[in-house]
Formats: structure tokens, sequence, C-alpha cells
């Protein structure tokens, strides 16, 4: 069991080493020197050559003690990110925006999760019916549509023209009214795909042996779907609930780039309209870190629970 | 429908292997088409792919050869600023009098292309490499695996933002990635994960099968067994992946393009998404819904065409 | 089991019903402040960072106008613009010469509290605050983007730069090292020597947020972190930044207090500007900006009344302003207010000058400019608010000529076009490269910016390639002279045409503000000639002669002058347009009657 953790903890060394290159090849090696930008304008040629010095443009990629190569593995481990363009640290901008991407994604998700669920159970009890098959079909058209689509009308109809929402972040506003339109619409927009997962992971279940055998044994379908299918449904479900985790602290790009939510994904947005480099970097590398720090969270609790996970 | 049966012949593997599998190749492919073609639904649906794509490629050709046709004419003006859908224009102008259902068809191309062009380096880069890693097992497994594991720890949509905004405007090779090239770079670079993996668990599992060791104990080069025998056998998976995969491109084109790293010099349905958020306010609404409803059909068919797809060519994975 | 069995659904309603609820708070929520005097505007990019030392675009100045001041400012209601002390106790002493400028600044005023002073008690202003603010500009390691405003002006100052170049880093810089024009004579005396003479140092220099006291203390504990942390001696305080989000300022309990000007224009008394004459300001309690990127939510924001003033969009353009350009009688149901004026400002299509194939050929040039239907591009772009750019001064400038339009350098003429076409080939050699436009922006507006150039130009004959870049990438090219073509426009910072037309001058080349890398010895004499001049009939003549011979060169073709249509509420007290100051939010009051009243009249117009 310990030797499985520990060659687990082993294992993701190789991971974070691997996010590292590639986040030093994307932004260093291809993205480039951006000591111009930042200059401004009318900015002396001594004065852009202080800002490559600043932010070591100037210092040799590789092969040097001080090289652009090792600056960039330290600043990551000792998540010191530096300042962004804008001059506040990266990690200030990370923490405060962390609070409200995770009021807009947690209900959001959970929201999806719990909708999606409880219809495909409803959907998978009436299977093959005209309403499994409606539903399916809606599933289908909904993940169709523009993900944008959903956002603008949303926005436009229940916020602009009927007013029955707030248009954009204020900071009067408390944060679960400025929430609860992009929460909204990003669950209908979510429901199609999630219903349509869940729908197949029940059928699947209701397709084993064992629920054979309980059908068998004279249970009725009510029992055999809520006392069966939907425990060992559980499985696959809690799995992808945890595995999405880490991917909530990211907040939602575009929903919040919608209705001005000060959460990470409007940073994002920003970095990449102002291609600032540093701020992506450390979004890129800390959501990496995030994910495989859960995912070693997931293994070891399945091998806790599941003894021959670890035999693997 | 004598296509299907030419496909059925050059996929066929080749006639050196036991006759149990020639047996199976032809009734995988053959039973698949024949389940697929009883599927009246999806039928319609491929039909609808079939005319996105030709009018694609319609465009392709009306540019080369110079055709003054409608889509080709996008950037004419035909009407007032902003005039409603009418008689006329069927579905209204934009800002500069453009007609924007000659827009919207001219965005098919932007859009099937980057979808076409994400799939094919997507394939290019993962079906090798998952194959080499599921053959070789080994070093290269490992190296391969590391690399993808790692690309997958990133979140999708931030992975492909950052690509789309490091290659852009940057000159590699003396080529310049402008608009639509850095777009189906940064999706086909990122998105070789998925198919890379299933091809490698497939190849594991095949590599044990009885046509892998006769080819093996003919002596036939690796080279050869992985080409010409493994790939045929999980190429029905390949398929299968990317005809519900392509609508992933397709979206993802949407909000590069919404994002302002798409195409920007011509219309595609992600920019005319964007023009309409702010038009939406002064009443013009077709716009958006002509590109809402361009995205919606095409996914909508090949969602379910995919799907009946898989379920017609796999066996196994079939729901129902 | 049961419970298992409900629980979904049972969440699912309590989610649902949630959602509603709180959203039904919306319209309760915004009473909690009505006893507190807010103004509330909105930002409409982010703000970049509030040292006062370094920053240049308008949104950052205008906030940090709120907490810094200078020692000069522009009367809030004479025009012409009038230079006025604020910090400084009386205009400057000035030798006969012109060269040294003695300032008398005044006595008692304090900086905020802020706790990087001992025991957390702002201290005095003393003359040796503004000499640390020039100094700082003048710090290498600093990094400040003002320093091109001091090359080359000051004794001693560039020596000072020089050794600042020696240190490792710009904590290692020892500010009390003596700058020979630029000292503090006593406490509350500041003199300045300069080099040459420079007419526009009290406007440019000493009226401009970069030379703003900020605390020595606050910019030694704070570090680098001074960009959010101001401490100046203005009527407003920082109170919270949420990057990218809002900004909100409380009013500075320690503020000397500054009296509303009690005299303007002739009709300012008419309009109400003169009702607060003699108060002391500033009125409001608490400034909020909330920083909101798309005009669109704003508008929405500005008619439901939590918005104080908006520009109007473009798109909602017909919904506020009648064809006569007035208020429609939707917004004067609302008793929306409706203020119009000049901004100087000019946008325009460069040419990089020293581009082989645009650079040495006059008629391409002019070809394209005549290709471009300026009357179309404001029409469509800016609802035909703005004006007809014939030459590069902006109208609200004292030498701008009235008859510039009858040059006719900024007609539509296709016809010409295709005929200088002609003659460009000619002295091309062969037939004309595709040319390449570098457009900054890739949001929906560049966008249909470029189509809109694109296909004037093209309709020509000429085959154009927009280039749309993101802003650093523009940056770039435009600094490394690289562009061919490019769309990019400039804001006057005082008022007088200089900054127009340093913009043509040989020695600012790119990455300098001459973007064109225009060059012209006649220009550059003629240039060196008024910087050192006072404002004076001779000068303007001068500039007038200037503007042709740029005109003439063809180095851009210039489109529009802005001019703003400005909306606000009827409860928004002394909203009067200025073209060149900042620090308004102190005159601004708000009359909490009237607005409570809007809210009731918003529910009957529901």
């Amino acid at each position: 069991m310990t030797a499985y953790i520990i060659r687990r903890l082993l294992y993701t060394i190789p991971i974070v080493f691997g996010v590292l290159m590639l986040t030093f090849v994307l932004f260093t090696l291809v993205g480039g020197d951006i000591s111009l930008e930042i200059a401004g304008k009318g900015a002396t040629q001594e004065t852009i050559d202080e800002i490559r010095e600043e932010y070591g443009f100037n210092k040799p990629l590789f092969l040097a003690w001080d090289s652009q190569f090792i600056n960039h593995f330290k600043s990551a481990l000792t998540f010191d990110f530096g300042r962004a363009r804008d001059r506040e640290p990266i990690i200030g901008k990370i923490k405060r925006g962390v609070g409200p991407s995770l009021a807009l994604t947690v209900p959001m998700f959970f929201g999806v999760v719990i909708i999606s669920v409880s219809l495909a159970l409803v959907v998978a009890f009436v299977h093959g019916s005209i309403w499994d098959i409606s539903a399916v079909f809606i599933c289908v058209a909904g993940m169709s549509i523009p993900y944008l689509s959903f956002i603008l009308f949303g926005q436009y109809f229940l916020a602009y023209k009927w007013g029955v929402f707030p248009v954009f972040f204020s900071p009067d506003l408390t944060m679960a009214q400025y929430v609860a339109l992009p929460a909204l619409i990003g669950i209908v927009a979510g429901l199609g795909g999630n219903l349509r997962f869940y729908r197949t992971v029940m059928l699947d279940e209701m397709r084993s042996d064992y629920v054979r055998t309980a059908f068998a044994k004279g249970l009725d379908t009510k029992r055999v779907l809520f006392k069966h299918v939907l425990k060992n449904a559980m499985i696959p479900i809690i799995t992808r609930v945890v595995l999405a985790i880490p991917f909530l602290f990211l907040g939602s790009l575009l929903l919040e780039r919608f209705f001005g939510i000060p959460g990470l994904g409007y940073l994002m947005i920003g970095a990449i309209s102002s291609r600032d480099y540093f701020v992506i970097n450390a979004m890129t590398y800390i959501s990496a870190i995030l994910f495989v720090v859960f995912n070693l969270i997931t293994d070891i609790c399945y091998s806790l629970v599941d003894p021959r996970v670890s035999l693997e | 429908m004598s296509d299907s049966e030419n496909i059925t012949r050059t996929q066929r593997p080749c006639p050196s292997q036991g006759a149990a599998q020639l047996g199976k190749g032809r009734s995988l492919w053959s039973d698949g088409l024949r389940r697929l073609r009883r599927r009246k639904l999806a039928m319609v649906c491929f039909v609808v792919v079939l005319i996105y794509f030709s009018l694609a490629g319609f465009i392709y050709l009306a540019e080369l050869f110079d055709w003054r046709i409608g889509p080709t004419l996008w950037a004419e003006q035909v009407g007032e600023s902003y005039a409603p859908p009418s008689s006329e224009n069927i579905l209204g102008t934009d800002i500069f009098g453009q007609s924007v259902c000659r827009k919207t068809l001219y965005g098919t191309k932007i859009s099937i292309t980057v979808a076409l062009c994400a799939s094919f380096i997507s394939i290019a880069i993962g079906v090798p490499l998952g194959a080499i890693a599921g053959y070789f097992r080994g070093v290269a497994d490992e190296i391969i695996v590391w690399i993808y594991s790692t690309l997958s720890s990133v979140p999708y949509i931030l992975l492909i933002l950052a690509f789309a905004v490091v290659l852009r405007d940057k000159t590699i090779f003396g080529y310049k990635l402008t608009g639509i090239t850095a777009v189906y770079l940064a999706i086909g670079l990122t998105s070789w994960v998925g198919i890379c993996r299933l091809i490698r668990g497939e190849i594991i599992k095949h590599k044990g099968r009885d046509y892998v060791l006769a080819a093996m104990s003919y002596g036939s080069s690796e080279r050869r067994i992985i080409f010409k025998h493994l790939i045929p056998n999980v190429f029905h998976l390949i398929i299968i992946d990317f005809s519900l995969r392509f609508v992933a491109f397709i979206h993802a084109e949407v909000i590069l393009s919404f994002l302002g790293l798409g195409e920007a010099d011509r219309p595609s349905w992600g920019a005319m998404i964007n023009d309409a958020r702010i038009e939406l306010s002064r009443g013009v609404w077709w716009q958006m819904a002509a590109a809402t409803a361009a995205i919606f059909f095409i996914s909508l068919a090949l969602n379910i065409f995919g799907d009946a797809l898989r379920d017609s060519l796999d066996p196994k994975l079939r729901i129902q | 089991m049961s419970i298992l069995k409900h629980k979904p659904i049972l969440l699912l309603v309590g989610l649902i019903a949630a959602t509603f609820v709180l959203a039904g708070c919306d319209s309760s929520s915004s009473d909690k402040d009505s006893d507190e005097m807010v103004l509330r505007h909105a930002l409409f990019t982010k703000l970049k960072g509030l040292d006062p030392g370094n920053m240049r675009d308008v949104y950052s100045v205008t906030v940090a106008s709120q907490i810094c001041e200078t020692l000069y400012q522009y009367h809030f209601l004479k025009r012409p613009y009038e230079i006025v002390p604020l910090l400084a106790e009386q205009m400057p002493q000035i030798s006969d010469d012109f060269l040294t400028y003695v300032i008398k600044i005044k006595k008692g005023v304090y900086f905020q509290d802020d706790k990087c002073f001992p025991g957390g008690r702002g201290r005095e202003l003393k003359a040796e605050d503004f000499v640390f603010a020039v100094k700082r500009i003048a710090n290498i390691k600093y990094l400040s983007q003002n320093w091109s405003m001091f090359d080359g002006k000051i004794v001693g100052l560039d020596e000072f730069r020089e050794y600042t170049k020696g240190c490792e880093s710009e904590d290692d810089v020892d500010y009390a090292r003596e700058v020979e024009g630029l000292t503090a004579s006593d406490e509350h005396t500041l003199v300045i020597k300069l080099k040459k003479t420079w007419p526009q140092l009290v406007g440019t220099a000493l009226a401009d947020i970069a030379t703003a006291p900020i605390a020595k203390e606050a910019v030694f504990s704070y570090g680098k972190d001074i960009v959010s942390h101001p401490v100046g001696t203005g009527p407003f305080v920082l109170k919270v930044w949420h990057r990218g989000s809002y900004v909100e300022l409380v009013r500075n309990p320690k503020f000397r207090g500054e009296p509303y000007p009690g005299e303007g224009e002739a009709s300012d008394a008419e309009a109400g500007y003169l009702d607060d004459a003699g108060k002391i300001m500033p009125f409001a309690d608490r400034v909020v900006w909330t920083v909101i990127e798309e005009y669109q939510p704003a508008w929405l924001l500005f008619l439901q009344g939590k918005l104080d003033n908006s520009p109007i969009p473009k798109d909602n353009y017909n919904e506020a302003i009648t064809e006569t350009r007035e208020l429609t009688p939707v917004m004067k149901q609302r008793n929306i207010r409706l203020k119009k004026f000049l901004d100087p400002s000019t946008f325009w299509l460069g040419f990089n000058m020293q581009d082989p194939v645009l650079g040495s050929n006059k008629p391409l040039r002019r070809a394209i400019s005549y290709a471009i239907d300026r009357d179309k591009f404001i029409e469509i772009f800016f609802n035909g608010r703005h004006l007809v750019a014939h030459g590069f001064i902006a109208p609200l400038m004292d030498s701008y000529d009235p008859n510039i339009k009858e040059k006719g350098y900024a007609r539509y003429d296709p016809e010409k076009a295709r005929e200088l076409l002609k003659e460009a080939e000619q002295i091309h050699g062969r037939a004309l490269p595709e040319l390449k436009m570098a457009i900054p922006g890739t949001d929906s507006f560049s966008r249909q910016l470029g189509q809109f150039l694109k296909r004037y130009v093209t309709a020509v004959g000429l085959d154009v390639e927009v280039e749309y870049m993101d802003w650093p990438t523009y940056m770039e090219k435009v600094n490394t002279r690289s562009a061919q073509m490019f769309s990019s426009g400039v804001r006057a910072s005082i008022p007088d045409a200089e900054d127009f037309l340093g913009m043509f001058y040989s020695k600012y080349w790119a990455p300098g503000s001459n973007r064109f890398n225009y060059l012209n010895p006649e220009f550059d004499r003629l240039y060196e000639k008024i910087e050192v001049m006072f404002d004076s009939p001779e000068r303007k003549e001068l500039y007038r002669k200037m503007e042709l011979l740029v005109l003439e060169d063809c180095p851009a073709a210039f489109l529009n002058h802005r001019v703003v249509f400005a909306l606000h509420h009827d409860w928004y007290k002394n909203y009067k347009p200025h073209a060149f100051a900042y620090g308004m939010s102190k005159y601004r009051r708000i009359d909490m009657k009237k607005r409570a009243e809007y809210k009731k009249l918003l529910k009957t117009i529901k």
C-alpha cells in the first residue's frame, strides 16, 4: 500500500516536469520577448533594454546558471510568478479570482450533475419509450447549439429585455446576485451532454447481470432502479465529479467575460487580449498542478477502497 | 452502394492473414454499413454533412477559378446597413450592407477547413504515436505516455488558448501563421491525445491476436505489421472518434474566433456571433440567428450520424 | 433508500428556487446607500496602475487624478482653457530669460493618512516632494513612460539619468544627489532651471499627473506595490481596487478643502454650473468606477440609473438621439441630459515613410487618401457624430485652420485616386505589390474598421491585406518601423497643437511619437523654432504652415476628429465637459432627491 502511494507520488514528478517544459517551450521559446510593449509609447531604446534586463529577456535561454530555463523552473516551483503586465503580483490576482470563479462554477457544476442524474434516472426508467427517444434527441440538439448562443440569448432575454436578473457585475451586488444568471445559463447549456452521459451510465448498469438477476428474483423496476442501479452507477458518477473539481477553479471563460465576473476566466481573457504570457503561464501551470494533485488523491482513495488497484 | 464495397476492399487486411480474420474484416464493415443504411435519420444526417462538405469544397473551387457566385461575393454591398430579412436578402444584411446569407455560407468553408485540418493533424500525430507506443512498449511507450499525460493534465480549453495565443502571427519556417492556420494548428496540436490513447490501448489488445502473431512468424517487418495489419483493424475506431470530435472542433473554432484569435478578415461563424453580440441591442438578430443555425445543423447532423456510426461499426459500444 | 430517491429532486427544486429568490433581491439591493453621495462611473478598459509617475492611459490618469494633485490645473469653468494654481500658491515667477522658474507651494497641505507614515498620519507637503517626483521619472531603473517629456530640458537632470544607469536597482538610486536645475530653495519653494526655453513647462509638465507628488515614504515602504497604494494629497483616498473589476475611492477626511470656482463663462450661470460657487469641495462621499469593457452593459446600467453618465454606444444611438441631434422623447422622459463637445483628437491611417514602396511614392499615398470616403466612415462607425479630419490639428486648438477644408486633402475622389495610381505605378516601375495594413485589436470594431478601409482602398484598384493584431504585436511592428500602413490616433493633452506637430519631427522617429518616420528638413527646422516660442500670432502662423507642409507630403490619410456625445442623469451636477483636466470628481455633486425620484420614475416606465 505504502509502496503504491510512493510510486504514485513519484509518478507525478515527470508530469510536473513535463508541464514546466511545455510552458517554457510555449511562452519563452515560441512566445518570446515582449519588452517593446511593456515600454509603452515613445520609449527609448535604453528603456527597452532596461525592461529586457528586468524581465530577463536578455539572459541566455539555456546553459547558464542564471538562464531563462532555470529561472522558469525556479519561479514555478516556488509559486512566485512575478508580476503581471499591470505590475500586480500574479499570485495575488489568482488568489483573488478563485472566489468569484468558484462561486459561479460550483453551483453550476453541481446543479448540472444533480439535475442530469435525476433526469437520467427518470429517462432510464422509461427507457425505450417515446419519452426516452425525445429526451435523447433534445439532449443532442442541446449539445449542438453553440455555447455562445446560449449565453447571448440568455443574457439578452433574461437580463436586458425582461430585467429578471442583473445585466452585469457591479460592486453593489452580492455574489449570489451576479452569479445567478450565468450559473443558470451554464446549467441549461451543460444539461444536454451530461444527461446523455448519465443515461448511458444508467443503461449500462441496467444491462449488467446483477440487474437481470434482480429482475429474475421478481423485484419491481422501481426497486431495482433505486436500490441497485443508482447505487452502482454512483461509482462512475463520483469519479467524473471528482476529476472535474480541479477545473472548477478555472472558472468559466465565456460566462465570466459576458457578465464581468471578476474570476479567473476573466483574468485569462484579459491576459489573452493583452498577450500577458506571465499570467497565462501561471494559470496553465497551476491548473495542471491542481489536476495532478486531484488525480493523485482519487487514485489513492481508490487504492484504499479497492486493494486490487494498488497491485496493478 | 458500390462505394461501401470499395471501402471494404481497400480496408481489408492483406490475404496473408488467417481466413477467420479476413471474414471478420469484411463483415465488420459491410455489416456495419448495412446496419447504418437501415437508419433513416442517420442517412439524412449524413446527407446534411455531405452538403456542408460539398459547399465548403465548392467555395474552394469557386475561389480557385474566380467564379462570381454568392458566397465568394460576400464582400459585395447588397443593401442598406442592417437591413432586416426580406425577399431580396433572405437573412438580411450586416453593418456594411453585406448579405448575411452569403457570409453564413462562406463561414462553412472556414469551419470545415479548420475542423478538417485539425482532424488531420491530430490523426497524423495521434495514430502513429499510439501505434508505436502500443506495439513497441518499453521506453518509447513511456515517453509517449509521458507526453500525453502532460498535455492532458492541462485543461483542454486553456491548452488550446495558450497554443493559439502563442502561435498567432508567429513566423515559423518562413510561413506566417495568420488567422485560421494558427487556429487549426492549436486545435490539432492539442487534441491528438484522445486518439493516441485509444489506438495505444487497442493495439496492445490486438498485439496478442492470432493474425498479428501469424504475420510476425512470416517475418513481416514491424512497419508492415503496424500499418498493414494493426491500423486497418482499428481504423473504424478512428473514424468513429473523429465523426464525434469534429463537432468539438467546429465549436472550438467558434470560440477562438469569438475571442479574436481566429479568422479576422473573412466571415466566420464565430466572428458573426461576436458582431451580433453588440448588434442584438439594436434589434439586429439575423446575424446571430443565421450563424447559430448553421452551427446547430452541422453539429446535430454530425452528432446523430457519429452515434449511428458508432452503434453500427462497433457493436461492443452499442447502447441500445 | 426513500431519502436518496427524493434527494436529487428536492435539491433541484431548491436550487432553482434559490436562483430566482436571489435574482429577485436585485431591485431592493441598491437602496442601502441612500444617505451617502456616491458617484458611479464606468471604466472602459482595465486600470494599469495608480502610480502617477508612470502612467499614460486616460483611465489610470482619471482615477489617479482624484487621489494625487499637481502644482497647476486647468480652470474648471473658464474657456478658453486657463491654467490656475492648485498645489502652488500662485503662478510661477519666471526670470527674464525664461530659464528659471520659482514656484511657491501652498502651506498646510497634508498627505493622506497611510500606514507608511510614522503613526499613520500624513505629513505636510514640501517642495522637496516635487523634486523627488521628477527625479524618480528620470531614474532609468524606474522605467517611467514619462521620461521623454523631460529629455534634454532641465539642467543636470540628464546627468542624473546617466548616473542611475550605473545603479544596480531602483532602490540603490540616491535621490539626495544634487540636480542643479531642480531644487527646493526652502521647504515651500521649488526652483527649476531650464537648458532652453520650454513654453509648455507649466501646461505639459507641472499640470500633468506625472509630476504629482506621491509620498516618498509610500514609495519606499510599498516598493513595487506602489501601483496599488498611491498616497497623494487629493480629495479622495483609494479604498478598494479590485483589479479588472472596480475601483472605489472615499473622501479624504483630511483634505484641506478647496472652494468651488466662482467665475466662468457667460453661459455657466444659466447652465447651473455656478450654483455651488464658493462651497467647499469635494461634495461626494464615495466615487466608484466599475470596469465594463463593453459599451452595451454600461448603457443598460446607465438607463437603470446605476451609472451617472455614459457615452452613447453606436448601436444605441438611434434610441437616444433624433435626426436633428437632439435627445429622443424616451430620453427626455427619463430626464436625461445631453452634452456635446469636441475632443482634441485625430485619427488616421498612417503610412510608414521609410517603407520602400510607400515612402518614396507620394502619388500612391495620396491615392489611398483620396480613396477613403470619410463621411461614410463617420456615418457607419460613429453615427455621423465625428468631424472629418482635413488636417491633423484638432478643431479645439487655437491654431486650427478654419479654412483647411478648402485645401481638399481629405476629399473623397476615387477618380483622382485611380489617376494617381497610374502615376504611382510608373514611379514604382512595375505593378504595385499588395499593401499591408496593421490594425490594433481583434475585436468586432477593429475587424469592421479593417474591412471598411480595405473595401475603399481596393475599390480604386489596390491590393490590401489587413493584419489584425493584438496591441503588443502592433506596437512591435510600429516601433520597429516594419508596419506599412497602420491605423492609429492621438489625443492632445494640452490646449496647444505642439502635441500634434511633434508627431512629425524626425528626432522622434519610432519608437518615439513620429510613427510615420516622417522626415522633412524644412519641417524640422520650423519645429525647433516653435519648440522654444511662446504663444503668439506668429507662432500660430508657423503652426499652420507646418501642418500644410506635412499634408502636402501625405504621411497619413487623416480620417476623423472625435466629437463626444455624453449623456448624464439630471441628478449629476456640475458636469461641464473639460478636454484636458482629469481630477473632476471633486466638482461633481449628486442631487439625492432627484436620484430617488428616478427610481420611482423607472417603475412607472416599466
